[in-house]
């Protein structure tokens, strides 16, 4: 809604009085409790557990205060060196970083065909694509154990950026498609009408459309990874091959909880997804809901 | 040329998928060393202890290589299983009794009463822990060698009780007079995962039954007199106890216990170090369970922990000289000195660090006592896990919140342990 004084024709500009107030709209008020107040209402509510975290990781063992002080940091000197989180975190890394660029890379190829070619069974495929979510992956962890023992892919990271990568695509493969549905095929038609290959049309001019899609898809494949405890823990049986999310259950033993150690390395654990998430939360939002416009 | 690329990129990444983590496989033989997996089944806590009991071995066996893992507790069962499934089973694993029954019930273990009959070691394991092992499976072999047990015990701030109560009289009223709500409490119940055996502890301890099940099979956790305990217990809830307790599992009831404001609480020795860390040795005291309306002191017997070998080991002889150095008085001692535990070898229990610390002198006294009765719970049972976790610790929780009476309650689990002891005896011929 404009706020400009109006003008009468015919008559010049009359300058504004500067020493009146403008009046505050009053949508404003509004505004604050509508919008504001909830808002901070759920942030306190999500980053109380954070703040929970951050006290138990630098306050020393047995303080009681709400405020950490002193500040200690041998709880982290605990997780990375006498737990082994600095072997965690690089395991962590290599099976979050494959396992992303094996998705992304899967599913656009999968969307891709989903999106643009129309073949018998295209419907049943993606309804079996959706029901695979509802298998939980305890299930499968022996029939999985077994194969990869064939393959003699345990004790070995490959057999986790291989199962978190499976589990990963069906909802990539869906999503993806919907990022690609998004792009016009007549651009990719005007491409190829040009010279260009299928391949080199969608290189040339439907993957940088698809720049948020790819980041949410690979951020959204990197966090189920990182996150994931139970293959970490069951396809793999060597102290130095083991995952972040096995490494902070080490903290709770059967008789005691070391809770210092535990909210270390939950620190440790959140720092990178975090940074990750601050950089692309702003493709992550757009891609989202561009995704979700057409599937 | 941009194919070759996209090509070579897969090739790329094939190679490295591959790549990743590889090693060499544990149990190979290279340059004469034998390589033997072990499978710690309280993984974090105690590694840097197996690290040091390890590094002994190796230098006393050097060609032996004892590959070290980890597993966390509460996943254990489930990596076992999963191991045993897929045939690939460590050398050596710990094991308590409390999921023995499972393990031999897949006839992954291997019977160690051949070895333990030709070992260094043999007549020098508490006798007490070798019946609980071998109460435990049908066919009575000793599949578990014992290294360790627990008690249970009250820990308590000996600057708010500075005597330890005898008889469960003296601790209901101490649990009342030493709340003072909503800053200090007398107690704190674990109401949340792991609540059930506390409670069969504590309502064993007051009545004073010595079997769970009577002649006839039907099982005492019904008992009139236990029934007495726990609606004393329930009515502790709320009043002389914090509100939270309905909730607390394990990490929560240490946490509330460690900042203060509780004066006792029950757990077992395990938790000491825990409890130095919060408190500080000189502020923290144990008593055992108070003896009961008999009497006479009677203990729920706590899982037997100890190690196993499996019937899949290619490597059966370094694994069973692992065991043996592992339950030796040496390292039994180290072992149990570094846990607070009670160890299973007798020449460690008459270590001087043993009367040195006080929970655990009234722990051996109490095991040792000729006048204690110890009620071993049937493990045995493939149903005893689920009845006292899935089954009745929400139903626990209804008698705390007076959702449920204590006899109902009582009366239930009574029900289902009778079922599973019938059909356990069924199958078994027993």
């Amino acid at each position: 809604m404009s706020t400009d004084v109006a003008i009468r024709p015919g008559r010049a500009h009359a300058p504004q009085n500067r020493s009146r107030r403008r009046p505050r709209p009053k949508r404003d008020r509004g505004r604050v409790l509508r919008l504001y107040v909830p808002l901070g209402l759920y942030l306190v509510f999500t980053l109380i557990p954070f703040y929970w975290m951050v006290v138990f990781a630098v306050r020393p063992s047995g303080s009681t205060t709400p405020v950490p002080w002193p500040i200690t940091f041998e709880h982290f000197e605990t997780v990375w060196n006498d737990i082994g989180y600095a072997v965690f975190f690089r395991n962590s890394v290599i099976v979050g970083v494959w396992s992303l660029l094996a998705t992304t890379v899967l599913a656009v190829m999968g969307g891709y065909a989903l999106s643009r070619f129309r073949f018998r069974g295209r419907s049943l495929f993606m309804v079996v694509l959706l029901c695979t979510q509802f298998i939980p992956g305890a299930m499968l962890l022996i029939p999985l154990f077994t194969i990869f023992k064939t393959l003699g892919l345990i004790n070995n990271l490959g057999s986790l950026i291989v199962a978190d990568t499976v589990f990963n695509l069906p909802l990539s493969v869906i999503l993806m498609s919907g990022f690609i549905s998004a792009v016009p095929f007549t651009v990719e038609e005007a491409a190829m009408v040009d010279g260009c290959t299928r391949l080199r049309a969608f290189l040339a001019v439907v993957l940088p459309q698809l720049r948020p899609g790819l980041i949410a898809v690979g951020s959204f494949a990197f966090i189920h990874t990182w996150n994931n405890f139970l293959f970490a823990l069951m396809f793999v049986s060597r102290q130095d091959s083991f995952t972040i999310p096995v490494g902070l259950s080490y903290t709770i033993g059967e008789y005691s909880a070391d809770f210092g150690a535990l909210a270390a390395g939950g620190v440790v654990a959140a720092v990178p997804v975090v940074c990750v998430f601050a950089v692309v939360q702003r493709y992550l939002v757009t891609g989202i809901s561009a995704g979700a416009v057409k599937g | 040329m941009k194919r070759t690329t996209a090509w070579a990129a897969i090739a790329v990444l094939t190679v490295a998928v591959a790549g990743c983590g590889s090693g060499s496989d544990p149990g190979s033989e290279e340059s004469g060393k034998t390589t033997i997996t072990f499978w710690d089944n309280n993984g974090g806590t105690r590694t840097p202890i197996y690290q040091e009991l390890i590094k002994r071995f190796e230098t006393a066996n050097p060609t032996i290589h004892v590959e070290y893992v980890g597993i966390p507790i509460a996943s254990v069962q489930q990596k076992y299983d999963t191991a045993i499934a897929g045939g690939d089973t460590p050398d050596v694993g710990g094991v308590t009794t409390s999921y023995l029954a499972n393990l031999v019930g897949q006839q992954a273990l291997e019977p160690a009463d051949d070895w333990l009959g030709k070992s260094a070691v043999n007549g020098k394991l508490a006798a007490p822990m070798l019946d609980s092992v071998r109460d435990t499976v049908p066919d009575g072999k000793l599949y578990l060698v014992p290294g360790t047990s627990n008690l249970d015990v009250v820990w308590y701030l000996k600057d708010k009780l500075p005597e330890a109560p005898k008889t469960w009289d003296e601790f209901f009223t101490d649990a009342h007079e030493l709340t003072k709500a909503p800053d200090q409490y007398g107690y704190t119940i674990r109401g949340g995962a792991g609540s059930i055996f506390q409670v069969l502890a504590e309502m064993y301890a007051y009545s004073g039954v010595t079997e769970f099940f009577d002649a006839s099979g039907k099982s005492t956790v019904n008992d009139p007199k236990n029934v007495e305990y726990l609606t004393k217990l329930a009515g502790l809830y709320k009043k002389d106890t914090p509100e939270a307790d309905v909730t607390n599992d394990f990490p929560k009831m240490v946490a509330a216990f460690g900042t203060g404001k509780i004066a006792m609480m029950h757990h077992n020795l395990g938790s000491y170090n825990d409890q130095v860390k919060a408190h500080g040795a000189d502020k923290i005291g144990a008593f055992a369970l108070p003896t009961g309306l008999s009497g006479k002191r009677t203990i729920v017997a706590n899982p037997v922990d100890g190690f196993a070998v499996f019937k899949g080991s290619e490597h059966k002889d370094a694994a069973w000289k692992f065991v043996e150095f592992l339950v030796s008085k040496e390292s039994n001692s180290y072992w149990n000195q570094q846990t607070g535990q009670i160890p299973a070898n007798t020449e460690a229990q008459g270590d001087s660090w043993v009367t040195a610390l006080p929970h655990l002198k009234t722990a051996v006294d109490a095991l040792n006592d000729p006048n204690t009765a110890v009620v071993s719970p049937p493990y045995y049972l493939p149903q005893f896990s689920s009845i006292t976790k899935a089954d009745t610790e929400p139903l626990f929780q209804k008698v705390l919140l007076g959702q449920m009476k204590p006899q109902e309650f009582l009366d239930t689990m009574a029900q289902k342990l009778t079922d599973a002891q019938a059909e356990w005896k069924k199958a078994t011929g027993g």
